[in-house]
């Protein structure tokens, strides 16, 4: 098969129509002049016409073929071949995708453990002169002696960080771009389908192709345990299976060490259950299938925070509010007490709304400043908006409101806005609404969102909201605000609230601010990774152009093709330059000889 | 007018620059002076005599025309009398076809008609200065102007009265002309055919050798441009024959060397068949000086014609 090292200059193939062109355009009508001595000519030509035209075509030929040979030298094709003992120093990278889905055992065998011995085969035949990469999973390449990789790939076990195929090639693109010697690129991979995505591929792609089938595989997709925190009673959890096995699974789902009732679970539609929230705290809920042949993804962990209802005051003659609680109060979301305010700054966790009497207004905001509350109430906007749709509320109509100012630094714990001002905030356990809940002021008492929304502030917000997170290893995970340290564990990271992290491995991590956790994050495999499904051929070489792919047992004799690949450029300069001559020589001919 | 043109001799100037001196007539009269005093000997010398009678010797008779053979016979002393005469009857076969008014340097060289025009007319007055009686045949695709064999000073101005009004005809059909002439020469005579020959070689060659059976002497001046025997030209061009439209698109450049080739071949070939026949054959170029061409038609070793 015949690979270009730099294929752009296969754009400049068209130019080989050049001399066809110029002949086409030189075939204007030539000038007449009169000539009685015609006869002679048409004796002249009548004996040389054919060889003349035969010289001419030639001619053309050996022009097309001079561009066509220059162009195609200039895009460096080079010609793999295959089982050649020795090969030309090279540059190799060597993706080897020990993603989840390589712990997948096939025949006894853990796939990864096939394409180990694939990628022992592959540094076997490397050279000291070779410049060799290795690529896995966690996206770090790395280049070093083939000792010294070779005993990397022989440490390497199955990863939780999904690896993108499309992204892996592309950066061993990179890797190789300025290599100056030839270069491959050698993916190892179970080709699962869910990993395969579209790559420029502009230098030799080797794909390693499994040789055998990936086993039948159940695992769980997701696990959500619902609205947090959870109330004593029961609890709803809701569990989503995935993958390519059709067969049915018991599933167990379990809050902390209490053994749950199994249940059947198949892929298609959420399972459902109830669990008994223990007592207040931070609690482990735990999804689990039996065992197949794909461990990693038979179990999944999540936390849940148990929290007692909250105990509220509110007016009972703010209308809108007394209705909403009252509800939350029937529904045992909300009981009679002095722990939350609703409506007013109390002593405890309070939710504010602006006093009814203006003159109030700097007394309260001096008492938000004795309290350490850096949200104060400024002036008054009397216009007609929509708030901003987020995570606590929908958009909801604003026609009066109070502008919330943050006093010193840059404003935080901002939880809704009007026109990109806050219009809810949070500073610990008090939370300033711009608003009364008067229709007058905003569509939101006689809205459907109102009562979750009094729900949110009493048992959530104004109590120190837990962020519950979820994410998967090695990928970013925004934290809140907050947030100034993760735990697992013994193991603790500093980080900065708003900022990305990203977790190493599987588990629960708890957010720290200060003394207080105030969320946490359960990481688990990707669900994609429980497609055990590999990809086509066809969709192989859909998705990466120009790939050469060969039984993965046979990947060792056709590694460092680009090093064992004939470089067919200096054939082709040769063959351009005897072009050359031969058109040198044909239009003198034809000069002298017509 | 006189002999020469300055103190040059008009025979040996460009035969353009010559064509610029005055009328034909006038011209060609300076040529044939030109050309006769350069042969520095009388151009009688070589007439031909015819035998007349024999009348008896009289004193201050000469010697040499004493008929010794009678005197061995008869044992008396007769002399010869010859009678001084007419004795060549040339004919000039003109080809007036559109080819022959073909010039390839307009402006600079005279068309191969005009040369050829010239040149009859000087040959007419060399053979009528020598009492030869001289006859005109102008052709084309059809025979066009026919002078018959007369000597005198009016003959002569009737044959550059013709030769001036001749034009470009449009084919070349040279047989008829050809076979035309041997009608007017009853007596064996001279033939010169002044052509470019571009014609069918075929009945021109059968039409001359039956001339030359007819006993005639035959000479034929074939006329030819510079411009026909290099191929010059722009990069490509379309040549286009003016008596047939015929055509043929080729690069000058690449076809030089083999039509050079070519034409030199066509002119080996006239002169071999010819010369097979025992017809004079003189390749003339346009450019060449009418003495020098007038030389090579005319002058023979021991005499002209």
């Amino acid at each position: 098969m015949i690979g270009f090292l730099h294929p752009a200059w296969l754009w400049a193939l068209p130019a080989a129509a050049l001399p066809l062109i110029l002949h086409l355009v030189a075939r204007r009508q030539p000038p007449t002049v009169p000539f009685p001595a015609v006869r002679y000519l048409q004796q002249v030509t009548r004996d040389h016409q054919r060889r003349l035209k035969l010289q001419h075509w030639l001619l053309l030929l050996a022009r097309t073929l001079f561009v066509l040979a220059v162009v195609l030298a200039a895009a460096a094709p080079t010609m793999a071949r295959d089982g050649l003992a020795g090969h030309a120093p090279a540059a190799l990278v060597l993706v080897l995708d020990n993603s989840p889905s390589s712990g997948a055992v096939t025949g006894g065998t853990p796939v990864l453990d096939r394409l180990r011995v694939a990628a022992r085969g592959v540094l076997d035949k490397a050279t000291t002169e070779d410049a060799v990469w290795l690529v896995t999973a966690d996206g770090v390449a790395r280049r070093a002696p083939i000792d010294r990789l070779r005993a990397a790939v022989d440490s390497l076990s199955p990863s939780e960080i999904r690896l993108d195929l499309g992204g892996a090639l592309g950066q061993a693109r990179d890797l190789l771009v300025d290599a100056g010697r030839p270069s491959e690129i050698i993916v190892l991979s179970d080709l699962q389908a869910t990993a395969l995505t579209a790559a420029e591929v502009t230098v030799p792609v080797l794909v390693g192709v499994p040789d055998v089938v990936p086993p039948p595989n159940l695992g769980v997709a997701t696990l959500d345990p619902g609205p947090q925190p959870w109330s004593p009673g029961k609890n709803r959890v809701r569990v989503q299976l995935l993958g390519d096995s059709g067969r049915s699974s018991p599933l167990t789902v379990q809050v902390g060490a209490r053994p749950g009732r199994p249940q059947l679970g198949s892929v298609g539609a959420a399972i459902e259950t109830t669990l008994d929230a223990p007592t207040p705290g931070w609690w482990l809920v735990t999804a689990e299938l039996d065992p197949d042949e794909f461990r990693a993804d038979d179990r999944r962990r999540t936390l849940v925070r148990v929290l007692p209802v909250a105990r509220a005051q509110w007016d009972p003659a703010d209308h809108y509010l007394d209705a909403a609680a009252a509800t939350l109060r029937d529904g045992d979301r909300l009981r009679d007490g002095s722990e939350v305010a609703l409506g007013w700054l109390g002593p405890g966790p309070s939710v504010v709304t602006p006093p009814s009497d203006l003159a109030a207004l700097g007394s309260l905001n001096r008492a938000l400043e004795r309290r350490g509350v850096p949200w104060r109430f400024g002036g008054p906007v009397v216009q007609e908006q929509m708030s901003d749709s987020g995570p606590l509320l929908g958009a909801t109509r604003v026609t009066r409101r109070f502008r919330l100012v943050f006093a010193g630094g840059a404003p935080r714990g901002i939880e809704a806005t009007v026109g990109g001002e806050p219009w809810i905030v949070r500073a610990g356990s008090v939370v300033l609404i711009g608003s009364r809940f008067d229709p007058a002021w905003t569509g939101l008492p006689t809205s459907a969102g109102f009562v979750p929304l009094v729900d949110a502030l009493a048992n959530r917000l104004v109590r120190g909201e837990q962020a519950l997170l979820t994410g998967t290893p090695g990928r970013p995970v925004r934290l809140p605000d907050a947030v100034e340290q993760v735990l697992d564990g013994p193991r603790a990271w500093r980080v900065e609230g708003g900022a990305s992290w990203r977790a190493p491995a599987s588990g629960v991590y708890f957010l720290r601010s200060g003394p207080d956790t105030v969320g946490a994050i359960a990481v688990n495999l990707d669900p994609r990774e429980s497609e055990l499904t590999m990809a086509t051929l066809a969709q192989v070489r859909s998705l990466w152009p120009g790939s050469r792919l060969v039984p993965l047992p046979r990947i060792r004799e056709a590694a460092f093709g680009a090093g064992a690949r004939g470089h067919l450029r200096g054939s082709l300069l040769l063959l351009a330059l005897l072009l050359g001559l031969a058109e040198v020589a044909l239009a003198s001919l034809r000069r002298r000889g017509a | 007018m006189t002999t020469t043109h300055g103190s040059a001799r008009l025979d040996l100037l460009d035969p353009f620059e010559v064509s610029q001196l005055g009328g034909l007539e006038v011209v060609t009269e300076g040529l044939v002076e030109g050309f006769l005093a350069g042969l520095h000997r009388s151009p009688r010398r070589g007439f031909s005599v015819e035998f007349a009678e024999h009348r008896m010797y009289q004193p201050g008779d000469e010697l040499r025309y004493i008929d010794w053979k009678l005197l061995g016979r008869k044992d008396r002393l007769y002399v010869k009398q010859f009678e001084e005469e007419t004795n060549l009857r040339a004919m000039v076969v003109l080809d007036s076809s559109r080819s022959m008014a073909w010039s390839g340097a307009p402006g600079h060289r005279l068309s191969k008609l005009d040369y050829a025009r010239r040149l009859s007319a000087a040959l007419a007055l060399v053979l009528l200065r020598q009492r030869d009686a001289t006859g005109l045949v102008v052709f084309a695709d059809a025979v066009r102007a026919v002078l018959p064999p007369k000597v005198s000073r009016a003959h002569w101005l009737r044959i550059v009265a013709t030769l001036a009004r001749v034009t470009p005809g449009h084919l070349t059909a040279a047989a008829p002309a050809l076979n035309g002439v041997v009608e007017k020469l009853r007596r064996r005579g001279l033939v010169v055919f002044v052509s470019d020959l571009l014609l069918d070689q075929a009945p021109t060659l059968h039409a001359l050798k039956f001339l030359r059976h007819r006993g005639h002497a035959v000479l034929v001046l074939h006329v030819l441009d510079p411009a026909e025997l290099e191929l010059e030209g722009p990069a490509e061009v379309r040549y286009e024959d003016p008596e047939t439209a015929a055509a043929v698109v080729l690069r000058p450049r690449d076809w030089a060397d083999v039509y050079r080739q070519t034409v030199s071949g066509v002119v080996s070939g006239w002169r071999q068949a010819l010369r097979r026949e025992g017809i004079r054959y003189h390749a003339i170029r346009t450019d060449l000086p009418f003495g020098r061409a007038l030389r090579d038609a005319l002058v023979r070793p021991g005499g002209i014609a």
